[in-house]
């Protein structure tokens, strides 16, 4: 088998680190209240869509918002949604990175959760016990 | 750009030389304090020469339970490492190219998943 | 003496849920084929079930993260979506499988054909999911489960020849009257009915419901360590039954009706009622359970909200999902395909799928990310591979040996 010579250890940084597929894809995120809201299904990034040149000295790109909805499918099975029907949970909301990923606010007005609002509206709450609280 | 794409591409060196794939974006919170968490900067790119599926973790921490599993899981990553942001030179659909002479670093982390 | 009763609750409905359709059916079946020659798989199977569970709830309890949740993080979104396919569509078939049960225990105590039972036995578990507390529908049904001892009882009561029973059990060995590929697909699929699956989601997102800590952890340990193996001696005893009644009398178990028949014969009408509510409790139990799991992986798999804690108008993709699995359940009853027939299957397309759920839980239980310091000590861990090689041939076995059977028969 082949050996590998060490490699030195990247220069540290002050903040803290995040590798996308160890810590952030396919993480659980809640609502400031606890609630599950979706799963961070895909990531974007401010930097262009198409094949680019990176000029020395340009700025790193960072992370604009998390990504769920349609993208799952295109993740799993290929292809790419249009930019327009990605949903968005822009990271400006987001408050913390752990084994799960809290937002600082409310998921009531997410425009993720239209799904879960849609059949809890149109079909739970009209059950006869919808609402009832089972604690 | 959405992350999912660029996860899998392949990674030239400025020769031209496949050096692997796009195996994980790493990122430092060191942005933007104005808001609820500080903004996330792309610092570099894993690239492991084997596979690219991230496996369960074992490539980059310390982690060497249970015997046999994670020396497997450690041993498809083999020769992974990272490159920063500023060594690489194109990002495209179809490959990564990187900048001459760029610095190979350990993907290396510790147990609490830090550097 | 508050924390005693929990306890004993705790283990007494270890003991009641421990047994489901899937273990009624194929120990009995089992018994009546092969004595107690396989019943050091049951032993097998306790034991890996034990670990699974204590892995599974101590990884919820640490983490606060569910069995697919954990599942998706890992394995990413692609191996996580053929995981929860076939997940999904075991569990379906189990939740199928259960509510047949039911209607079929109905029948037999009612006298009213099966297929007018499976709408009030589909219904009726909908109802304890819409309405009724996590804890109370736990107690309930685990507590009239325990009436199954009557098994125990009635193979007293029969009184066996003991030195035989124990012969057929320590000497392992394929009757002369089997082909030893048949006993293999029947070890596997003994082995798939107390490691099912779906009571390892059932058990990481019951931790999850009930808010358990580090510190409820010890006391969910001892329900498993000791709940789980003395429901082993309830399928040991449904075996053993079928062993010293059916077995000789060349009757090979095919319904529901079989298996209760050495009950009857032991115990008399007062076994009979007995074990009738337990029948009723155990699949319904086990009904309620596989229904949940459903939702569970689900919703774990896609990040919605879930929970039996929450009202359902705040889990609304989770119980509609339930509900959409109820109702695909009672449209494959309504065909009249035969319960026991999809039991049958499903108990082997559990040993299948194991791995899947195994390994992913296997690998967190070491990752100090979630565990902080509750990651699995150096015994657990080797015992924990040895299990996976045990998983990992029996779900490789199962196809080559199903189609070499005939699926057993």
């Amino acid at each position: 088998m082949k050996t590998y010579r060490p490699l030195a250890p990247v220069p540290p940084i002050a903040g803290r680190i995040l590798d996308a597929q160890l810590h952030l894809l396919d993480r659980q995120v809640l609502d400031n209240d606890g609630v599950p809201v979706t799963t961070v299904d895909d990531v974007e990034l401010s930097a262009p869509e198409e094949e680019t040149v990176i000029a020395p000295g340009t700025p790193a790109p960072i992370i604009t918002a998390l990504l769920t909805g349609p993208v799952l499918g295109t993740r799993i099975f290929g292809g790419r949604p249009p930019s327009s029907r990605l949903v968005r949970i822009p990271w400006k909301d987001v408050a913390d990175v752990g084994v799960v990923v809290r937002l600082g606010v409310s998921g009531e007005n997410l425009e993720s959760g239209w799904v879960e609002r849609w059949i809890r509206d149109k079909i739970i709450a009209r059950i006869p016990g919808g609402r009832h609280d089972p604690r | 750009m959405i992350l999912g794409d660029l996860l899998g591409t392949p990674v030239h060196d400025s020769d031209g030389i496949r050096l692997g794939r796009v195996a994980d974006a790493r990122f430092t919170l060191d942005g933007d304090p104005q808001q609820l968490m500080a903004g996330a900067r792309l610092l570099g790119l894993v690239v492991s020469p084997h596979s690219w599926s991230s496996f369960l973790g074992y490539e980059r921490t310390g982690l060497t339970q249970p015997w046999p599993l994670a020396s497997l899981l450690r041993w498809r990553h083999r020769g992974s490492f990272v490159v920063m942001w500023d060594d690489i030179a194109v990002i495209g659909e179809e490959s990564v190219r990187l900048r001459d002479g760029f610095t190979a670093y350990s993907p290396a982390l510790d147990e609490a998943g830090q550097q | 003496m508050k924390r005693v009763l929990g306890v004993a609750l705790g283990i007494l409905t270890a003991i009641g849920g421990f047994v489901d359709i899937g273990d009624l059916v194929t120990n009995a079946v089992v018994g009546s084929r092969f004595g107690l020659s396989l019943v050091w798989v049951v032993g097998v199977g306790v034991l890996g079930i034990c670990l699974f569970a204590n892995m599974s709830g101590r990884v919820a309890a640490a983490s606060g993260r569910a069995t697919f949740e954990v599942i998706r993080e890992r394995l990413g979104p692609r191996a996580g979506l053929v995981n929860l396919s076939g997940s999904f569509l075991i569990n379906l078939m189990t939740v199928t499988a259960e509510i047949g049960g039911i209607a079929l225990a109905l029948q037999l105590a009612s006298s009213v054909h099966y297929l007018m039972w499976i709408p009030v036995a589909a219904v009726a578990v909908w109802l304890v999911i819409w309405r009724v507390k996590f804890s109370i529908m736990e107690n309930v049904t685990g507590l009239l489960g325990l009436t199954l001892i009557v098994f125990a009882v009635a193979l007293f009561l029969l009184k066996p020849d003991w030195g035989a029973l124990a012969g057929q059990a320590l000497a392992a060995a394929v009757p002369a009257e089997e082909t030893a590929s048949s006993y293999w697909y029947y070890a596997i699929a003994l082995f798939g009915a107390a490691m099912t699956p779906y009571e390892v989601f059932f058990f990481s997102s019951g931790a999850v419901e009930e808010g358990w800590s580090i510190k409820d952890l010890i006391q969910s340990r001892i329900d498993v360590l000791v709940g789980f193996p003395l429901g082993g001696l309830l399928s040991v005893a449904i075996a053993g039954c079928a062993a010293v009644v059916l077995l000789p009398a060349g009757i090979a178990v095919t319904s529901l009706s079989q298996i209760i028949l050495p009950v009857a014969e032991g115990a008399g009408k007062v076994g009979l009622a007995f074990v009738l509510v337990g029948l009723v409790a155990a699949t319904f139990g086990a009904a309620l359970e596989t229904t949940l799991s459903s939702g569970y992986t689900l919703a774990q798999f896609f990040g919605w909200s879930w929970g039996k804690f929450r009202r359902p108008a705040q889990a609304a993709r989770f119980h509609l999902a339930m509900i959409i699995c109820l109702l695909i359940g009672m449209a494959v009853l309504a065909t009249g395909v035969d319960p026991v027939l999809i039991t049958e299957y499903s108990v082997v397309f559990s040993a299948i799928a194991l791995p899947l759920t195994y390994l992913p839980i296997l690998i967190v239980a070491n990752d100090p990310q979630y565990m902080g310091e509750h990651v699995n000590g150096r015994p657990v861990n080797v015992l924990g591979m040895v299990y996976l090689v045990i998983i990992l041939v029996a779900s490789l076995a199962a196809i080559p040996l199903m189609i070499v059977t005939g699926a057993g028969s």
